[in-house]
């Protein structure tokens, strides 16, 4: 276990991002280096702007850096075409979102269904993973309902749910208390750290000191660049 | 290989939820395609029942008809003859069964009973054998009868019923125009074609005509060769036999084919009519269907963004579009099929007839619904395939 927990998943080397807005160039991220390694907790912080939503893609393989590098599992996702990247967001990448993003017309076990049906599980396969990983997150009683008959939180644990379906190298989460009460955040920030604990490496993207606190090391972004990175006390 | 299951069900699903515009978008390829189902099916069913009708008062395809007169001309000349007749009896080879037919007024009379039949016919004895309809009851005159000019009847069932009641015709003498018969045969039944009672008449030697039914021209020749390859050579024969005799083509003949081809004619002509109205609202009903699809690719680029983010390949994003498409076509296909199948059954029910089925036109309305939605469906669900996943997030609707 002890040599896994110091193998490197995220490796982000140089990285900049620039967007063109109309003539105008916006540089999301101006040079970003930073390795996460197995098994971590990271928190990225920094104000509106300052490329964590950014990062937060690239590293997900969402969207590709304008130069530099970014490996995942030792692999460089420069290399890979479209298809590939979808591959590796179906299988090592889980996100969770500010605003959930669950399918509104899906009950909760078919919206954790979903990334099992883009790894072509067949049917009973899936749907018993999904109904597993629902109990998991303490929505066994729920897995019938539509996102519109549950709260934010528990949405939110069906997101992490579906997260978790393919057992993703790492967790993306992009402010998943933002939306909700600090009763439920709180819930969420625990069922995290008991994922964090079963090995689970997991990257939250916040601008709240409290949820921050809460992991092992914080990464802090300013107008696209690292200006701190240190372990938590 | 790939799934295709649950791009279907993903795809059946978001038509389901949203039920009334599929339905909407779905109408053009309904209206299409019942228009197409209906007419055909009709025109199946009155073709089969004129085939039928003609077949079954003629013969098959190895007959001739032979009329007076030039073909399309306004006043026809009763130009054919007794003995024209007996000279193709005579001369045309393979020749099965020759029918001469005189056609008259006809004024029965049965005691104090008095039946004006539709048709007053003097024939040959060939008769039963060309069209077909024998005797149920006593017999047909022979051609020695009709030779020796034998004043023997046979009637249809509608003469028989009118003047004899339940009570059966043989052997009874009646007097047609004036002239004394003794009905020795009562036809078989045969309805009637299109509006005239193929049953209210009455047939007497044709060599009797003159006298009965003041007439001696023939009003039209029935003529059979044994098999249907012989109907060419046959014509050929006729028209140099009468051509020599008249010096000029003052007639005209007619085939069972001829017959068929022009009521396969005139209903090949208004699928087509039908076919081309139907072509244009499949085409308009599918530019709505791309309308609809890329309205919905645009609502649902959030949830195209969802997808994309959780593994989805542009394949994926692309097959749930068509898919979605191609079903929305089908159903319609499906639908107008169902209805045309129905009104068609309806329509032809009111009007006594049966509608036939148009297996092709219901396997071919199938196959360009499919290849509608596919070709509406392609682009829609390319500008959702190619969707960029971070921006497709961000999409607020």
């Amino acid at each position: 276990m002890s040599s896994e927990l110091n193998q490197t998943v995220v490796r982000v080397s140089n990285v900049k991002r620039i967007y063109q807005m109309g003539s105008v160039e916006v540089h999301a991220l101006r040079g970003i280096d930073l390795s996460i390694a197995r098994g971590e907790f990271v928190s990225i912080m920094g104000p509106s702007g300052c490329g964590k939503s950014t990062l937060m893609h690239i590293i997900g393989c969402l969207d590709r850096p304008s130069f530099g590098h970014v490996h995942l599992d030792e692999v460089d996702i420069d290399e890979l075409d479209d298809n590939s990247l979808a591959e590796i967001r179906n299988k090592k990448v889980g996100f969770v979102f500010q605003t959930f993003n669950l399918l509104p017309k899906l009950n909760a076990v078919e919206n954790v269904e979903l990334p099992l049906i883009y790894a072509g599980k067949g049917f009973d396969q899936r749907r018993e993973k999904a109904a597993e990983l629902l109990t998991i997150v303490g929505l066994k009683e729920r897995m019938d309902h539509k996102p519109s008959e549950l709260s934010g939180g528990q949405s939110q644990r069906v997101a992490i749910a579906r997260a978790l379906a393919n057992n993703p190298s790492i967790i993306l989460a992009d402010e998943p208390t933002g939306n909700l009460d600090s009763k439920s955040g709180e819930e969420i920030i625990h069922l995290f750290k008991e994922l964090n604990k079963k090995g689970i490496t997991l990257i939250i993207v916040t601008h709240d000191e409290e949820i921050a606190s809460h992991s092992q090391r914080i990464i802090r972004l300013k107008d696209g660049l690292i200006v701190a990175d240190e372990p938590v006390k | 290989m790939i799934n295709l299951v649950d791009p279907l069900k993903i795809a059946s699903n978001s038509i389901v939820a949203n039920r009334t515009r599929s339905f909407l978008t779905m109408l053009g390829v309904i209206i299409g395609v019942a228009a197409v189902i209906t007419l055909v099916s009709m025109g199946e069913g009155a073709k089969s029942y004129i085939l039928s009708q003609v077949g079954s008062w003629g013969v098959g395809s190895n007959s001739i008809t032979v009329q007076p007169g030039q073909e399309n001309s306004h006043t026809i000349e009763l130009n054919l003859t007794y003995e024209d007749a007996q000279a193709l009896r005579q001369k045309v080879g393979n020749l099965q069964y020759l029918m001469t037919e005189f056609i008259g007024r006809g004024r029965v009379n049965y005691g104090q009973k008095e039946y004006k039949p539709g048709y007053t016919l003097g024939v040959s004895a060939d008769y039963p054998y060309a069209y077909k309809q024998k005797a149920i009851e006593g017999r047909f005159f022979s051609t020695a009868e009709d030779a020796g000019r034998k004043r023997v009847t046979v009637i249809g069932k509608t003469v028989a019923r009118n003047i004899f009641g339940e009570f059966s015709p043989i052997g009874e003498n009646i007097k047609i125009n004036g002239t004394g018969f003794k009905v020795i045969g009562l036809l078989e039944e045969k309805g009637s074609l299109l509006t005239f009672d193929m049953d209210d008449m009455v047939l007497i030697p044709s060599t009797l005509s003159e006298l009965v039914l003041r007439t001696n021209k023939i009003w039209e020749m029935f003529i059979t060769v044994y098999d249907e390859k012989q109907v060419p050579e046959a014509i050929k024969e006729i028209k140099n036999i009468l051509t020599t005799r008249h010096r000029k083509e003052d007639f005209h003949i007619h085939t069972q084919q001829g017959i068929i081809d022009i009521v396969n004619n005139i209903l090949n002509a208004m699928t087509g009519i039908v076919s081309a109205i139907a072509a244009i609202s499949l085409l308009v009903g599918g530019i709505g269907i791309m309308n609809i699809m890329l309205v919905a690719v645009t609502e649902r680029t959030r949830e195209i963004g969802i997808r994309k983010a959780i593994g989805a390949k542009q394949r994926d994003i692309f097959l749930q579009f068509v898919a979605e498409s191609i079903l929305i076509t089908m159903s319609g296909a499906v639908i107008g099929i169902i209805i045309g199948t129905l009104a068609a059954t309806g329509i032809m029910f009111a009007l006594k007839l049966q509608a036939v089925i148009a297996w092709g036109a219901v396997y071919l309305a199938c196959l360009v619904a499919f290849l509608v939605g596919t070709f509406f469906g392609v682009y829609p669900a390319m500008r959702a395939a190619r969707l960029d996943p971070v921006e497709a997030l961000r999409f607020e609707v």
